[in-house]
């Protein structure tokens, strides 16, 4: 009501830029939630980790989104907010972790309904989850950007804040860890020796 | 492991980025040429093609709970109420020293002078909180208005308001009463408090504007004593309100210390709800107390507001010395 009797005609020109940005912003959304929040799904193995990560991960992008150069990589620059949300995340509930272990091992009974055709293949793929969810932190988190998200090192690298070296070794780390993970799987399925 | 020959030690890292598709050619090719003569490089690259294909496929199965549909209109929800609290602001110099403008989503929400030097942050952030954002792009709109505004190239501010930082009801239709005045016109506090149907409330008048959160863009300068002094703006610093009338063509010539005064003869004189103005001495006007009234320092201002000379003092014909 009072907003009325301070507005006047043909004010609307100078909103023009504001608006466009909060369009632009829009957009980014729409086009980058739902991949982080995957992300943080997988990073913390909760869909209601995920659900507030994934909003705080967008509610600082928002603050800070105007002082971001234009021609900026959106993507990663939100991978890495995600990624300094999912550390904090872990470093102030370290006990969340062990939680996500035991969770983990008993995964297959809290999984969904499934057919028994497909049995076999949830299995590896809980066992592939398992293993994945049991790395350390670093060459966990890059091995996820890169093989789930095809993230490049540089990418993980500045999420991560390390070079994109050590990005690409934390995520060559973590497979080797995986192929050992899954030895008694892999022989099974290769008839070779371990 | 340990006892790997040193070929099969070095080709390692080629042969995990070969099973992950990232090796270069160069590379793909030592691959190649190691595992054709080495039988454990041979499985161990089919057990890392076979991981690279269970995480493809992981990568590509759905997740369970990978529905973001929740989080999505949270998300939109607590930007909504983010956005109506955000501030975004700019600081530049003007003729009237340095200049803050905040505007939120809903239209402008503060303009404050700023005091020449020292730091500011601390007072952006008790102005504005802590979700204000400095984005010179975002004011840089306004601050061209508003120096064009303050330097006479312009009359109006046709700006959206935010009126949130206005403290009451009562404030609220001070401030309204006050934007109503014409550009180049001034009335008293008396008069505001007429306008808004609050005639004993002229203290409470003095105070709703010393606040107001919007000056220049809701015209306070405009409003002065009712013995034609200027009394105050801006803290103690009325030379400013003096530059703001001359700008607008009300001259207000020193008095005393730190003070300018409106010489009511020097004025064409509306009585309010009237649609003609006239030369101070017309008829009983020089007797009225100014807050029935509306003074104009030039005839174009009093046109420019719509109204017309009148017919019997004439200031068409008999204009006031300028």
């Amino acid at each position: 009501m009072e907003t009325r009797l301070f507005s006047q005609a043909g004010g609307s020109g100078v909103s023009m830029g504001r608006v466009m940005a909060e369009d632009a912003f829009e957009a980014v959304v729409g086009a980058h939630h739902a991949e982080i929040r995957r992300y943080l799904l997988r990073v913390t193995a909760r869909a209601s980790d995920a659900d507030d990560l994934s909003q705080e991960t967008f509610l600082r992008a928002f603050r800070a989104y105007r002082a971001l150069p234009p021609g900026a990589n959106v993507r990663a620059w939100l991978f890495t907010i995600a990624t300094n949300l999912g550390r904090n995340h872990f470093r102030a509930q370290s006990r969340r972790r062990r939680a996500y272990a035991a969770v983990a091992l008993e995964a297959p009974a809290g999984a969904p309904d499934r057919t028994d055709g497909r049995v076999l293949a949830d299995e590896a793929r809980v066992r592939v989850e398992q293993v994945i969810g049991g790395l350390p932190e670093k060459q966990r988190l890059a091995f996820i950007m890169r093989k789930m998200h095809e993230l490049d090192y540089a990418e993980i690298g500045t999420s991560l804040r390390c070079s994109e070296e050590s990005a690409r070794a934390h995520v060559f780390q973590a497979l080797r860890k995986i192929r050992k993970g899954l030895d008694r799987e892999l022989s099974a399925e290769t008839g070779a020796r371990p | 492991m340990s006892k790997m020959p040193a070929s099969c030690r070095e080709i390692e890292p080629h042969l995990l980025a070969s099973a992950m598709g990232e090796a270069a050619p160069d590379a793909v090719e030592r691959v190649r040429t190691h595992v054709d003569g080495c039988r454990e490089c041979r499985e161990e690259l089919a057990r890392y093609r076979t991981v690279d294909g269970m995480v493809d496929s992981l990568r590509r199965s759905p997740r369970p709970d990978d529905d973001a549909t929740l989080a999505r209109a949270q998300l939109t929800s607590r930007l909504a109420d983010l956005r109506s609290r955000m501030v975004t602001f700019g600081i530049f110099p003007s003729p009237l020293g340095p200049l803050l403008i905040g505007r939120s989503e809903m239209g402008v929400a503060l303009v404050q002078y700023l005091p020449a030097s020292g730091s500011l942050t601390g007072r952006v952030r008790r102005l504005l909180g802590d979700e204000a954002v400095e984005d010179v792009a975002a004011t840089e709109g306004l601050r061209a208005e508003l120096i064009e505004y303050i330097e006479g190239r312009r009359a109006r501010l046709a700006w959206p308001l935010d009126p949130r930082r206005m403290r009451s009801d009562f404030q609220r239709r001070v401030l309204a009463a006050t934007a109503a005045l014409p550009y180049g016109a001034v009335t008293s506090y008396s008069g505001i408090a007429a306008r808004i149907g609050a005639p004993s409330a002229v203290r409470s008048v003095a105070q709703a504007l010393r606040w107001n959160p919007l000056p220049i863009v809701i015209p306070c300068h405009r409003v002065i004593g009712s013995t034609g002094d200027l009394v105050g703006y801006a803290g103690k610093r009325v030379e400013l309100k003096q530059r703001l009338l001359a700008v607008e063509g009300v001259n207000a010539r020193p008095a005393g210390h730190h003070d300018f005064k409106v010489h009511r003869e020097a004025m064409y004189t509306l009585m309010n709800g009237e649609v003609e103005y006239c030369l101070p001495t017309c008829g009983s006007l020089a007797e009225r107390s100014l807050s029935e009234l509306t003074l104009f320092g030039t005839r174009e201002r009093a046109e420019a507001a719509g109204f017309g000379p009148c017919s019997s003092c004439r200031p068409d014909l008999h204009p006031l010395p300028a």
